[in-house]
């Protein structure tokens, strides 16, 4: 009974029981011998049940020689192999593990076959020791990753300083905002604008730190909440403490990695706002430019008059521009778009200028046969220019004084006032405090009209305008002529460096017409430019303008051109109609 | 013909099955496949003109779960310390287990042999760590179970070893 019991047991577990049977490694079989030993053993060693394990199986050879010594001793504490795997001829894998175990009688080796306890153990190894590496990999993959990333990191950190100090370098002004609107960068050109030294603003909302007006931060912050696609620039003005005053184009971009934050880039436009301005000015002035330093006074001047309302006097001599200043007055005042009447005070009788001046009634004289309305009422709303007004005569110049007074005139047969707003520009070549002196016009009038004053350079004392106004000159006189001049010869521009030009800008604009029609090719030349200019450096036996008196002067020029008017005018930069006038104002025979 | 006990040691999945089944059958897997206990194999091969034949042992990896049996050491003529060069950790196992093959079997031929050279981008050994281990008397090679490369030197140059003995 318990021999079944025992065979059934062994079966069970998959064991042969070798007896040892000498010390030459021959073990007999005992009991029933599994199937698997068939892979293993012969035939022959098979059917004695005499078998030698260590030609069997290589693996236990070691293990047998450290056997021997136990059974030997009769050790009676099993000894294990360890487990080993084997391969049939027709490659199916067996795993084994030995125990030698000493009995009374007998010296025993088993072996076992390891079954599904021992693959399952090596499934468990196995996935363990896979997720094991699997986990190497990732670490390493992630070690990898993280090192590529820090030098993705470090490489986007060089580019960044790199770009800043491009950025700075460049001057660019630049500051950026994150989604709540605060400052998270402003670059070395920015601070310098905003004058951040002083009023901090990286780290603090733009809208509150930036030293904007309101209306500017309110523009800004309207156009950088619309599309990308509809935003233009935002100019906005700014003071630094040390009183500087810059004009900023600002325009508003998204970050592109983030919509929500914004990138300010700050455009210094302060020089090319004051060159508009300056190109502003000469289109305001007419043809009046200038780059010397008396011209850029008197544009100044010019601008701190147009604002206000005062009676200004123009003082200059013949062909300076005066009417274009006054012109440039209007223009820039806020009367530009009501009239602009001038008026020339000389060579007119006392009743005449008087009747243009203020009007007259039918019936007022002989020849007024319908009403007449007088230009200062012509002027209504706008700007009169009297030139001349040293020419005007006593009783006109009472009449002026009242309408400065009081602000309303009458007309020639009324006697009922009416009301005018007229501003009163004023302009002579003449010095009108020895007028008063000479009691030829009214102390009262003077003080009254020279109320603001602008004194008008003489040319030759502008020489360096010169080349200006001749380039400007010789481009007008291409529209008016069709003939393509567009240069002055060395030779000919000293000549016109050197004249004394009396008749002023006038007298330089009608040499260089003079010259354009002269011309035979696209070059003026000395030869092309009027007689005047050509007979020495000092062409009049004196100088004109150094000549203080009016009449002086025409006689001067009458006699330096034989009595011819044409010439004479032209000498003096003044029409041949008003150089009538003069003679006739200043007694001067019409015939020599 | 002379026959010889080379061990095959090292940490789990550095390439000892894999070097050995390139070695005798000249194939290679992909695929990670576990050791359990122990393999034998035989290979016969002829050294500076002296037949040897090689029994394998392809002991199992050591790692936390399995350590390596001293009595599996047992009557070893010589070992191969396999290393994978990818994980530098396995360097300090195949040393561990080489002094532990001297504490059984004393100062046996043993050749180290840093495995999948293919990966070579990716090893985390260094020239300075083999040229350290040399200068204290290792054999130091390399190799790949996958390529082939220095699979047959290593076996080669541990038999002449054995035979030198």
């Amino acid at each position: 009974m318990i021999e079944k019991v025992l065979a059934d047991l062994l079966a069970a577990l998959d064991i042969v029981i070798l007896e040892r049977l000498d010390v030459t490694g021959t073990f007999r079989v005992i009991g029933t011998r599994p199937a698997w030993v068939a892979h293993f053993v012969s035939e022959s060693d098979a059917s004695d049940q005499c078998v030698r394990p260590a030609e069997s199986f290589p693996f236990l050879s070691n293990f047998l020689e450290e056997a021997e010594g136990k059974w030997a001793r009769k050790h009676a504490i099993p000894s294990r192999s360890g487990a080993w795997s084997e391969v049939t001829s027709a490659g199916e894998e067996y795993h084994f593990e030995a125990t030698a175990v000493s009995t009374h009688d007998n010296d025993l080796l088993l072996i076992q076959r390891l079954g599904s306890e021992y693959l399952e153990w090596h499934t468990i190894l196995q996935k363990a020791r896979e997720r094991n590496l699997q986990h190497r990999r990732e670490t390493v993959e992630h070690v990898q990753t993280e090192a590529r990333l820090g030098g993705m990191l470090d490489e986007s950190e060089k580019i960044r300083d790199d770009l800043l100090s491009i950025l700075n370098q460049l001057s660019l002004a630049t500051v950026m905002t994150d989604v709540d609107g605060t400052v998270t960068f402003l670059s070395d050109a920015a601070q310098h604008l905003l004058d951040s030294g002083t009023t901090e603003v990286a780290g603090r909302s733009w809208y509150e730190s930036c030293p904007f007006s309101k209306s500017e931060r309110l523009a800004l912050r309207t156009m950088a909440n619309r599309a990308a696609s509809e935003r233009s620039k935002v100019q906005v003005h700014l003071s630094t403490t040390a009183h500087r005053r810059y004009a900023i184009d600002i325009d508003v971009q998204d970050d592109p990695r983030n919509p929500q934050r914004k990138i300010f880039f700050l455009y210094d436009t302060t020089e090319i706002h004051d060159l508009r301005r300056l190109l502003k000015e000469q289109g305001q002035f007419f043809d009046l430019v200038g780059q010397s330093g008396s011209m850029h006074k008197v544009f100044e001047r010019v601008r701190e008059v147009a604002g206000v309302d005062a009676t200004v006097l123009i003082a200059g001599e013949t062909g300076t521009g005066k009417e274009l200043v006054a012109r440039a007055i209007h223009a820039s005042s806020p009367r530009a778009q009501h009239p602009f009447i001038a008026v020339n005070c000389a060579g007119l009788t006392e009743s005449l200028l008087g009747s243009q001046l203020f009007g007259h009634k039918r019936g007022a004289f002989t020849g007024a046969t319908e009403d007449h309305r007088g230009f200062f009422e012509a002027a209504q709303g706008g700007t009169i220019f009297l030139d001349e007004i040293g020419d005007m005569p006593m009783t006109t110049q009472a009449n002026l004084l009242r309408v400065l007074q009081e602000k309303e005139i009458t007309r020639l047969g009324e006697s009922k006032p009416r009301r005018v707003d007229a501003r009163i520009l004023a302009a002579t070549n003449q010095r009108l405090s020895e007028q008063v002196t000479a009691g030829k016009f009214r102390a009262d009038l003077l003080y009254r009209i020279r109320v603001a004053r602008i004194d008008l350079p003489p040319l030759r004392t502008r020489r360096e305008d010169i080349p200006l106004l001749v380039t400007l000159f010789l481009g007008q006189a291409a529209l008016t002529s069709g003939k393509t001049v567009e240069q002055v010869s060395t030779d000919a521009m000293q000549r016109l460096l050197r004249y004394s030009w009396p008749g002023n800008v006038r007298e330089l604009k009608s040499a260089i017409d003079f010259a354009v029609i002269h011309c035979p090719g696209n070059v003026i030349r000395v030869s092309d430019l009027p007689p005047e200019l050509l007979s020495g450096d000092d062409p009049l036996p004196t100088d004109l303008s150094t000549l203080a008196d009016e009449r002086d002067r025409v006689l001067a020029a009458l006699e330096k051109t034989e009595g011819n008017r044409a010439a004479a005018a032209r000498l003096l930069g003044v029409s041949r109609a008003t150089l009538y006038r003069r003679l006739t104002s200043l007694n001067i025979p019409a015939e020599p | 013909m002379i026959q010889k006990k080379v061990c095959m040691l090292g940490a789990f999945a550095v390439g000892k099955t894999s070097l050995v089944q390139k070695f005798v059958r000249s194939v290679f897997s992909e695929k990670y496949h576990t050791t359990l206990g122990v393999k034998v194999d035989q290979k016969s091969i002829t050294v500076a003109g002296q037949d040897l034949s090689l029994m394998i042992w392809d002991i199992h990896g050591e790692d936390e779960f399995q350590k390596v049996r001293a009595s599996y050491l047992r009557g070893a003529s010589g070992c191969l310390l396999v290393v994978d060069g990818t994980r530098g950790t396995t360097l300090n196992t195949a040393v561990s287990l080489g002094q532990l093959t001297e504490e059984m079997v004393g100062k046996v031929p043993r050749v180290l042999v840093i495995n999948k050279s293919d990966l070579r981008q990716d090893w985390e050994i260094d020239k300075e760590a083999l040229t350290k281990l040399t200068s204290q008397g290792w054999t130091v090679l390399e190799s790949s179970a996958k390529t082939g490369e220095g699979v047959q030197e290593a076996f080669t140059v541990l038999a002449g070893q054995l035979l030198s003995r």
